[in-house]
């Protein structure tokens, strides 16, 4: 029984899915990662493999390509304009992003970029894609900024996704968040997805949960994971329970499987 | 002939401005009578059965099979997407020297290739040059009647909406060019604003309507205002939003509805 709920995206809705969290979380100890591991392990890859709340959603089934677009940068230069905002509140969202655009062209100028970076990249776009990178990039703060404008609690754009390198089994898991809201007793992240949430919503924000308790250095689970779907106007939540994380696990690990047959029939 | 004036006579900016002691306060009860009037509504349709695949409503779906619209045509329909590029671009300040170039370079950035792009690469010279020089007289009236827009008044271009209605039988889908203002204000501020290529019609004020109503859904905060501009003739359209106009548009998309569920 997973405590996966269904709201409507509002500020009230919203702030009761923040106050309502549980107060007692699951803790994941050493046990549980060596589980993990060698489930992970059990499941031989030939290179690295990269888990995240996607890959669990469309089961392992490999898109396209990764490439640097405005849709893809938007996040990243977003939620890094929210972060200046926060230390200069004056500033707007436009000129916010537009000077996380400068330092991301600096650093890949003065030689901190590598190849295939957001900076490598974006220092090598035109002119045009530059300004929709920015119209991006601002869609996707401002969306976020309406949400936190409507939050009572203590909350902080995330610095960075949590990643969670499971030992000896070549797999990163990375978990999205894009808010943490403090509350005295625990946290509650909030991760923002583009479009509808669809039938697998739920084991995405799963996968998510379990990935931000492993990657936590106590292995205490947040007390709720709440994804947002502005463009849709709903959200979903799941909470720190040990069935939801053990249900997190389970789904990641039958990614890893799901990718290694898709690999074997494409071998075949 | 042709003929450009020194300025336009309309300021799109302040027609979205409006006066501001007159603007209403927030209403944010309606959105859930809407949403009823239209689950009640999608039920004497299709009745209780669960389609497998569902109805999908767009903007462009209200629009009468009768009426001819220029945008349906592959150059059409190419010069919209161009001139939403532009306004994309407009909306956050950036400078376009050669719209067409810019519009382009944006818009192959965004979606990598697709049929339109194809059209685009099969057009000969004179066509190609032709198209150019449209956009350009579009790109000049809009960005005459559009000025600059202030960073505070938080705009966020080709704003998306997807809305499920009847447990996922219908979707409504939508996308407004620009979005200016915010939910979160105790009296409303939203307006949506949406550019066309071709000159307005009944389409356009069902079309404004729509917008309204998605947003109304998506946001459960009905917005201030809707308009519509066209670049082809220089008309802004605005509509102050009300009960009445979205109620008038949730007629509109029951009865798309019903083609629809018909045309199965």
């Amino acid at each position: 029984m997973t405590s996966l709920s269904h709201r409507r995206l509002t500020d009230e809705y919203l702030n009761e899915l923040i106050e309502s969290a549980p107060c007692a979380v699951a803790q994941l100890t050493d046990d549980h990662r060596r589980s993990l591991t060698a489930r992970f392990r059990a499941v031989v890859t030939p290179g690295h493999r990269r888990l995240d709340a996607w890959s669990v959603e469309q089961a392992g089934q490999r898109g396209r390509a990764f490439r640097w677009a405005p849709v893809t940068a938007r996040r990243v230069l977003g939620n890094a304009a929210l972060r200046r905002i926060a230390v200069q509140p004056l500033t707007t969202i436009t000129a916010g992003v537009r000077d996380e655009l400068a330092d991301q062209m600096l650093r890949a100028t003065s030689g901190y970029a590598r190849d295939g970076s957001l900076s490598y990249w974006l220092a090598s776009a035109p002119h045009p894609v530059l300004g929709l990178v920015t119209a991006e990039a601002v869609n996707w703060a401002t969306q976020l900024q309406e949400v936190t404008e409507g939050i009572h609690a203590n909350w902080s754009v995330a610095p960075s996704d949590a990643y969670y390198d499971v030992a000896t089994a070549r797999t990163t898991l990375r978990a999205r968040r894009d808010v943490l809201i403090d509350r005295d007793d625990a946290r509650v992240v909030v991760r923002v997805r583009s479009g509808s949430p669809g039938k697998s919503a739920g084991p995405g924000l799963r996968a998510d949960l379990t990935i931000d308790a492993l990657a936590d250095h106590e292995g205490l689970a947040p007390a709720r994971l709440i994804g947002l779907w502005p463009e849709a106007g709903v959200c979903l939540c799941v909470d720190g329970t040990m069935a939801d994380l053990r249900a997190g696990a389970r789904d990641l690990v039958r990614t890893a499987v799901a990718q290694r047959r898709q690999r074997t029939a494409l071998a075949a | 002939m042709t003929t450009l004036l020194d300025s336009s006579p309309i300021s799109v900016v302040d027609a979205l401005r409006g006066d501001r002691s007159k603007r209403p306060l927030i209403d944010t009860a309606s959105a859930a009578g809407l949403r009823s009037l239209l689950d009640d509504g999608i039920y004497e349709v299709m009745g209780a059965e669960r389609v497998m695949t569902p109805l999908v409503v767009r903007a462009s779906s209200l629009h009468r099979a009768s009426t001819t619209d220029i945008m349906t045509s592959g150059t059409g329909r190419l010069r919209g997407v161009l001139v939403s590029q532009v306004l994309r671009l407009l909306s956050v300040g950036v400078s376009i020297d050669h719209p067409f170039d810019d519009a382009l370079c944006a818009w192959r950035s965004e979606v990598g290739t697709n049929d339109l792009l194809e059209h685009l690469d099969r057009l000969d010279d004179d066509e190609r040059a032709r198209l150019a020089t449209d956009l350009d007289a579009h790109c000049v009236t809009l960005s005459r009647a559009l000025g600059e827009i202030p960073a505070r008044w938080r705009p966020r271009s080709a704003a998306r909406a997807i809305q499920r209605l009847a447990g996922g039988n219908v979707v409504l889908r939508d996308v407004v060019d620009l979005v200016i203002g915010n939910t979160t204000s105790d009296v409303a501020s939203i307006a949506l604003f949406d550019v066309t290529t071709s000159p307005l019609g009944e389409g356009a004020e069902r079309t404004m309507r729509y917008h309204a109503l998605v947003q109304t859904l998506r946001t459960s905060t009905m917005p201030l205002r809707t308009c519509t501009f066209s670049t082809a003739t220089g008309e802004l359209w605005v509509r102050d939003v009300d009960y009445s106009l979205l109620a008038r548009s949730v007629d509109e998309v029951l009865s798309c509805v019903q083609d629809l569920w018909s045309a199965r």
